[in-house]
């Protein structure tokens, strides 16, 4: 096993495509019975990334992807893999026929096939819609087939590339905790691919910032999820409001959410003196966009543009007008210690 | 009114009368047309195919001569393979002007570009990631490949037709190569022609109703197969 753990995974991956480098990983390794989310904003080359391993990439790929362990043939990977691509892509034919064809692709004779894929038509939830035509369904109840459909197979490795986007709020919800559920206990290596962070932690114990191509950090879910390392994966992980150091007199960049950002209303409220990480800055107040549950309100300062979210509907009453100096206080920061 | 309705019976006369001349002449008829059509979806399937999914210099090059193609007068073909295959020409030794299979090679010319040109659009249809995703789910290369043919079934089969209706409905390149020979290459629409400039038009309008007649028995299974509801292999 070459010290390598069941599972997927690739050493020096590289993929080149017009003479250009979209991708390039080092090592990764997604151990059997756990699952990798791979975040990144768009054009990271997570899809790349993801076509890479299952030996699915039309580019110019270079390096070793490896299946427990060792090498990977395209024939070891073809019964090993499945993957759910962003745009669920169903065949002519019933939702059932579609479940069923990961197994058929396999050998598994249609009656075998059928006997092996109703458990999950139960589990996610598809039984109503067994018989319907394929092409009638929505987008959300496409995107569930496609991921029945792979589970059915029983993979060793599992690769989402986005299932979840184009999903309306309540759908992909739903849908997020019935892969959830399937996917625990089960000894199966998946790897996510995604943007949204709140995918990443519900599904996935560990998690690899992506960004250009390169993996920037990798971790624990929980742990690379709030604490960025620089000025690109605080973006990525929410932290949109950079503060360097000439705005703030520290030594390092400090960079906090939007959420954790506020505008200081009552003159009388100053700055909490006892936490390191509250700071408080002056700008001048650019615009206010009532969200509903929250009001945005952007301040421009020496340094660059702070976007603060209050919670609730802030009556315009209680705002500065437009182009006021104003002061904002950080309630909450992150130091960037690899500071750009 | 007269002329139709004449023409209506003797068509129905000469299919029941067993009159071996007509027979001779339909049965060629379909040999020549469905051997080309056939040669022309081998020939035609492929090329599509490799036009719509591969990636090459001139690729769309070759999908506008492809689409040209589909308006190909038949009249340039049949002039183009008289002069292949006439006794001083480059393929004049093998003997095989003014004979079916040089009928089959000008129909097959005619029918091929309509096939390459309507299989790369059938194929081109489907979503771009349908392979991926197929082999992504355990399907071969070739599987997969399947899989897409099933998956544009519906346009594929709309392009054997138009293939098919093609070559059984052409007349210049039948002529030209064939010489519409009295039980040789004589086909139906040759004969409808001799027929016509004869005045025997209820002969003609004969010929003409059993040519629709082939044309819509032929059409008719492959609409059966076209509509027929999707099963999974």
């Amino acid at each position: 096993m070459s010290g390598l753990s069941a599972g997927i995974g690739c050493r020096d991956l590289r993929v080149h495509a017009g003479g250009r480098e979209l991708l390039s990983v080092p090592e990764l390794h997604v151990a059997s019975g756990r699952t990798l989310a791979v975040l990144g904003p768009n054009g990271a080359g997570k899809s790349t990334l993801l076509r890479a391993l299952g030996l699915l990439s039309s580019h110019r790929v270079s390096g070793q992807i490896l299946l427990d362990g060792r090498p990977a043939t395209r024939s070891l990977m073809r019964n090993a893999i499945v993957a759910v691509l962003q745009r669920p892509i169903l065949r002519r034919g019933t939702v059932a026929d579609n479940v069923i064809s990961g197994l058929r692709f396999r050998g598994m004779s249609r009656r075998e096939a059928r006997i092996g894929a109703w458990p999950w038509i139960e589990a996610l939830g598809l039984e109503p819609l067994a018989g319907r035509d394929a092409r009638s369904l929505s987008i959300g109840e496409a995107q569930r087939v496609s991921i029945t459909r792979a589970l059915a197979v029983r993979p060793r490795v599992l690769l989402l590339d986005e299932p979840f986007s184009g999903l309306d709020s309540t759908t992909r919800a739903d849908l997020l905790a019935d892969l959830r559920a399937a996917l625990t206990g089960q000894p199966t290596a998946t790897i996510l691919v995604t943007h949204d962070r709140q995918e990443a932690l519900a599904l996935a114990e560990d998690t690899a910032l992506l960004i250009d191509g390169r993996i920037r950090q990798h971790g624990p879910t929980a742990e690379m999820l709030d604490h960025p390392s620089d000025a690109d994966t605080a973006r990525l992980l929410g932290y949109t409001n950079l503060l360097p150091p000439s705005l703030t007199g520290r030594m390092h960049t400090l960079v906090a959410r939007p959420e954790h950002t506020q505008l200081v209303l009552d003159a009388s409220d100053g700055p909490a003196d006892r936490t390191d990480d509250v700071r408080s800055v002056i700008g001048t107040l650019r615009r206010t966009v009532a969200l509903g549950i929250a009001t945005r309100v952007d301040v421009d300062t020496s340094t660059g543009p702070l976007t603060c979210l209050h919670p609730g509907d802030v009556l315009a009453t209680e705002l500065p007008p437009v182009g006021s100096d104003v002061r904002v206080r950080i309630r909450h920061a992150r130091s960037l210690i690899t500071a750009d | 009114m007269d002329v139709l309705f004449d023409g209506l019976v003797g068509a129905i006369g000469l299919l029941l009368s067993g009159d071996h001349d007509s027979w001779s002449i339909i049965a060629l008829t379909l040999r020549v047309s469905l051997t080309a059509t056939t040669i022309a979806l081998l020939m035609g399937l492929p090329l599509g195919a490799i036009v719509a999914l591969a990636r090459f210099p001139g690729r769309r090059i070759v999908l506008a001569a492809a689409n040209t193609g589909m308006g190909l007068p038949p009249v340039v073909v049949g002039l183009f393979v008289t002069v292949l295959l006439w006794r001083s020409g480059p393929l004049g030794g093998l003997g095989l002007l003014y004979t079916p299979t040089a009928m089959i090679i000008a129909q097959a010319a005619i029918a091929t570009p309509i096939v390459v040109a309507l299989v790369a659009a059938a194929l081109q249809q489907v979503d771009p990631d349908f392979r991926v995703q197929m082999q992504a789910l355990g399907a071969t290369p070739i599987r997969a490949f399947a899989a897409l043919l099933g998956e544009a079934r519906l346009p594929l089969l709309a392009g054997a037709m138009a293939a098919f209706g093609a070559v059984v409905s052409e007349v210049g390149a039948a002529q030209m190569v064939g010489g519409n020979l009295a039980g040789q290459t004589r086909v139906l629409t040759t004969a409808a022609v001799l027929a016509t400039s004869q005045g025997q038009f209820s002969l003609s309008i004969a010929f003409g109703m059993i040519l629709l007649l082939i044309a819509f028995g032929v059409n008719l299974s492959l609409t059966l197969i076209q509509q027929r509801r999707t099963v999974m292999r």
